[in-house]
């Protein structure tokens, strides 16, 4: 009793496919945030045990690193405050644009999050911070990852 | 002349998918994922420098004087610390140890009598001053800032089991209110070295 002929499998339905990857779609655009701003300094962040999570929408964000477009020779650490580097002398200032963007009228509401290389001296961080604090900015964080408990 | 009604034929929905792809890589490209964690603290309020040193010498007693040097030697009030001793063996290191130890002990730092919770607790009055040569590397100077907010952590976690019989982390919000409030993270810093340059 030899089967008559082969049956051809027929063609998968790929009418749900739209829907799947639309799924995912939303899931990403639910689970994720937009990445603000391009790094001009190169961070690599440091490990801490001691971490907590800290709230994006009143953070403000200054990293301290090495330059990415850095000239043959040059090996001066940089402050990058929002898109662009810029010197300690206008950290007051753009504590106080930050706020008013971010429409709040009592700095210590704000978190000044230092994204430091950890690789980097500390003597422009603590300049940074003497800027932070004429500013009244007060409260800051030390951008770490968390570290395993061993 | 009627016209002969013609069925609408159906919009090809294949490309569909091509298009929620194609939204799906461009919102993958553009966004991060990762959440923003990072070590909390308040800076001191802005003072002029001669008020600072009536401050400093108020509390001299209180204060424990932590100094980070260039190579990475910690120097805790005399004892020589070295970047080994940051690292955590079971839940502390030499140096959250020796914090923790100036926090407790009575004759290191004094306490004060303070009301938590309708009774009386006695809360040290220690300070941590931290401060680092300005060639110090990040790495190791939060790595000190690290264990020193891991040994106020413990001691928090002490008090907490004297008010409420319950580790920190197993309180309920008020509670930990309270308690944080009582005992905070006495850690000063900032301040650099006069003598630069």
């Amino acid at each position: 009793m030899a089967k008559k002929g082969k049956k051809e499998v027929p063609a998968m339905s790929t009418s749900s496919l739209p829907d799947i990857v639309f799924m995912l779609l939303f899931f990403f655009m639910a689970a994720t945030t937009m990445r603000e701003v391009d790094p001009e300094v190169s961070v690599a962040l440091p490990e801490a045990h001691e971490v907590t999570q800290l709230d994006k929408k009143d953070l403000v964000n200054i990293w301290v690193g090495m330059p990415l477009n850095a000239k043959e020779g040059e090996d001066a650490l940089k402050i990058q405050l929002n898109d662009k580097t810029g010197e300690v002398n206008m950290v007051q200032e753009f504590v106080k644009e930050a706020a008013a963007t971010k429409q709040v009228d009592d700095l210590k509401t704000l978190t000044i999050n230092l994204r430091v290389d950890k690789e980097a001296t500390v003597g422009l961080l603590t300049d940074v911070k003497q800027e932070l604090r004429k500013a009244d900015a007060l409260t800051i964080s030390y951008a770490a990852r968390t570290k395993d408990n061993q | 002349m009627a016209k002969k009604k013609r069925k609408a034929g159906e919009i090809n929905s294949s490309s569909m998918a091509d298009i929620a792809f194609l939204l799906l890589i461009f919102f993958l490209v553009t966004t991060t994922m990762d959440v923003d964690t990072g070590i909390k603290r308040v800076l001191p309020p802005w003072v002029n420098a001669e008020q600072q040193k009536q401050d400093a010498e108020v509390n001299e007693r209180n204060v424990l004087k932590i100094n980070v040097s260039r190579g990475g030697n910690i120097m805790v009030g005399t004892d020589e610390y070295k970047a080994h001793d940051l690292e955590r063996h079971g839940d502390h290191s030499h140096l959250s140890r020796e914090v923790l130890d100036f926090l407790v002990n009575v004759d290191r730092s004094s306490k004060e009598a303070k009301e938590i919770n309708g009774g009386m607790y006695d809360i040290s009055q220690g300070v941590v001053s931290l401060q680092a040569d300005d060639e110090t590397k990040y790495a190791i100077y939060l790595q000190v800032q690290d264990e020193l907010v891991h040994a106020f952590n413990i001691y928090r976690d002490l008090i907490a089991q004297q008010v409420y019989q319950k580790s920190f982390s197993e309180l309920s919000d008020n509670e930990h209110n309270i308690i944080a409030d009582a005992v905070r993270y006495s850690i000063s810093e900032a301040e650099p070295k006069e003598s630069k340059k």
